[in-house]
């Protein structure tokens, strides 16, 4: 029997009992229906927890610390001995060349002033390689991000230029000032490490380093209170620094790295679900890591439980369709019986009766599934609007997968529940099928 | 007188009833021969339907041999039993057995859609056959909407479609009147011999037996006696063999 007569005698067989076969269908509509509007809101939940933690920064990256330097209690795997390895150019290499990594570069931090005509203002200065800017996160809501020719220019946060002060003023008459009007792009723009900058303990040795404004960054990221510039220039700041201090004689040791090391290098993966993978692969180097998604898991996590009884709940209404499916396909063996018989008698196989019960049975199942992904479109569309209505973040996501999914599910779904009655039909016999009236 | 198409070696086949068992059949051996139209003769009871089944293989005999084309029916299971049908056998049903959602043609092209047949060939040759009953225009209508005998040749049209080499007949014409049953005894009697096929037809009617070469008279599940016939000359003759094979 080919299959294409298969499918037509199936159709054919429900069809002819519409109503039946309508409110069989119904089932797994529902079924359907609620398995993936529930696992739509665990993934609306996921979805938002991940647009919360991006706000923070790229999830993609991977901050990583020398195991000698900064020391993370709560890293479990830092146990043992440890080897002694060092965060280096030839580390930074060595990321470079792993799979799924995108950029890296190493991360210089140092708090120095900023200085636009009267107004200065101190803010967290971040050496990076300028090709990488982009790719590791950085977003700019006027001008641009640093690019690979840049050998110096800064790119800074909007709300270290909304705090600036002018240091001539005390500080009531600051508060009174509010926000400064700067043109940074156009005005001449300064940074020292001298923090009494022009007040009247300025230390007229210390000379300001000209640069120019690329960029701003927008508030509310990590980044707002940021200024982010070349690592080539930090570096011939930081030596500046260094020599400044040593002939003011205050020279410490933590300034002074011992060996070439960097504190930090950034790595910028180009996969999302890679990320821990890779965060894996540089723990087991040595190295401490740790990235925004190491939050994401653990946000996902405490939730795992109100998801899966999401889903559970979703579950029970199929399982109740896919009885439903079990017993229409009974109750039409029973009346279909001498059909059956017949069937066998000129010449079906075992195979043909038991293909054309699982056929309408499947059909069933892929009916409900594509009508129940349908419903599912609208229901979520509901869900959201009554979330939103009530201020509530709730939020039902479905992904293609998951439209994809439901209706292979219900079709299997369909198979299986028609399976029994299908053996069931396979073994009446043909002689006794035929007598029946 | 042809060769045996079928080989019966005594056969018995016993039903429990409660407590009693009965013996539908009673150790019949018998051979029908290639090209024979073979008439089962008994009253009811006499075991002929059930020998019927167990010959096409819808009952298996407790014990004894069928051997069909040199294969042995009662050793084969369902699927083999299946295949078995769809190639070399047709049937033809007292109560027609036509499915009530099918067109006549439909009904007809059924066995070839188990075989596989493309839709193309089935209904040109399901066309031809319902062309040889005299359906032809009824090709369309659905069992209810056609008397017994236009049901009758539909089936008939049903059991011939795939040339068979042997085609049972189960009181094809137990429910018809006397003139129908005389234009479908022509008819399916007609088509075998055209075909040069084999006929088994079950029946109680004496009358029906005039078509038959050979009429096995079957009493209490054995066989009584068997009359060699020669349709064409008439009259009821020749040897009158024993049941011994």
């Amino acid at each position: 029997m080919s299959t294409r007569d298969l499918i037509l005698m199936a159709v054919r067989n429900l069809w002819k009992r519409k109503l039946r076969t309508f409110l069989t269908v119904l089932g797994v509509v529902i079924g359907t229906t609620s398995i993936v509007v529930m696992v739509s809101i665990g993934i609306g939940m996921n979805e938002s927890f991940q647009k919360q933690v991006e706000e923070w920064g790229s999830l993609q990256v991977i901050d990583v610390y020398s195991s000698s330097g900064y020391y993370y209690s709560d890293d479990s795997s830092q146990k043992g001995p440890k080897k002694e390895v060092l965060l280096d150019a030839a580390a930074v290499e060595q990321f470079r060349q792993m799979e799924y990594v995108e950029a890296v570069s190493p991360v210089i931090r140092e708090s120095m002033m900023i200085v636009c005509g009267k107004y200065v203002n101190s803010a967290s200065f971040v050496g990076i390689d300028p090709a990488a800017m982009e790719a590791l996160g950085y977003k700019v809501e006027e001008g641009r991000t640093l690019t690979a020719e840049d050998k110096e220019g800064i790119v800074v946060g909007r709300a270290v230029l909304n705090q600036m002060y002018n240091p001539k003023l005390n500080w009531q008459m600051q508060m009174e000032a509010g926000t400064p009007e700067i043109d940074v792009f156009n005005d001449k723009v300064m940074l020292t490490y001298d923090w009494s900058y022009g007040s009247r303990y300025a230390d007229k040795s210390i000379k300001p380093i000209k640069t120019q404004v690329l960029g701003i960054m927008p508030d509310g990221g990590n980044n707002s209170y940021s200024v982010v510039m070349p690592i080539k220039q930090m570096e011939k700041i930081q030596k500046d620094k260094q020599a400044w201090e040593k002939k003011q004689g205050y020279s410490n040791s933590s300034s002074q790295q011992k060996k070439k090391e960097y504190q930090q290098v950034s790595v910028k993966v180009n996969d999302l679900n890679k990320v821990q993978e890779v965060q894996q692969q540089i723990k087991d180097m040595g190295f401490q890591a740790s990235s925004l998604t190491d939050q994401l898991e653990a946000m996902k996590e405490t939730t795992k439980m109100l998801r899966m009884v999401l889903g559970a709940i979703g579950a029970v209404s199929l399982i109740v369709a896919a009885i439903g499916i079990t017993n229409t396909m009974v109750m039409a063996i029973y009346e279909r019986t001498r059909e059956i018989g017949i069937m066998k008698v000129i010449g079906a196989s075992l195979r043909d009766i038991k293909l054309l019960f699982l056929t309408e049975a499947a059909f069933i199942g892929f009916a409900g599934g594509v009508v129940g992904i349908l419903t599912s479109f609208l229901m979520s569309l509901v869900v959201n609007a009554v979330a939103t209505g009530q201020g509530s973040d709730m939020k039902s996501s479905i992904p293609i997968w998951l439209y994809l999914a439901a209706v292979a599910f219900a079709t299997v779904i369909g198979v299986l529940s028609g399976y029994l009655p299908a053996k069931r039909a396979m073994k009446l016999s043909a002689l006794t099928a035929i007598k029946t009236e | 007188m042809g060769k045996s198409v079928i080989i019966i070696k005594d056969v018995t086949k016993v039903y429990q009833m409660g407590k009693e068992s009965i013996r539908a059949v009673n150790g019949i051996s018998l051979r029908i021969r290639q090209g024979e139209v073979c008439c089962l003769l008994g009253k009811s009871g006499s075991g002929k339907s059930t020998l019927l089944n167990l010959i096409a293989g819808l009952e298996k005999p407790t014990s004894g041999q069928i051997i069909f084309n040199k294969k042995h029916i009662e050793r084969m299971n369902e699927d083999q039993l299946a295949s078995f049908r769809q190639k070399y056998v047709g049937f033809v049903f007292q109560s027609y057995n036509l499915l009530p959602t099918l067109t006549a043609l439909e009904n007809v092209t059924l066995p070839l859609i188990f075989k596989g047949v493309p839709v193309k060939e089935r209904n040109e040759r399901a066309m031809e056959m319902l062309k040889a009953v005299g359906l032809e225009e009824r090709a369309h209508h659905k069992p209810s909407e056609m008397s017994g005998g236009q049901q009758q040749r539909v089936s008939i049209a049903r059991a011939f479609i795939n040339q068979p080499q042997v085609v049972f007949a189960d009181e094809p014409t137990g429910n018809l009147d006397t003139k129908t049953t005389y234009e479908m005894m022509d008819l399916i009697t007609g088509l075998a011999k055209e075909y040069h096929q084999t006929l088994v037809i079950v029946t109680h009617d004496l009358e029906l037996s005039e078509y038959a070469d050979r009429i096995v008279m079957l009493m209490d599940g054995k066989i009584e006696k068997i009359e060699e016939r020669i349709p064409s000359e008439g009259g009821m003759v020749k040897n009158e063999e024993k049941t011994t094979v």
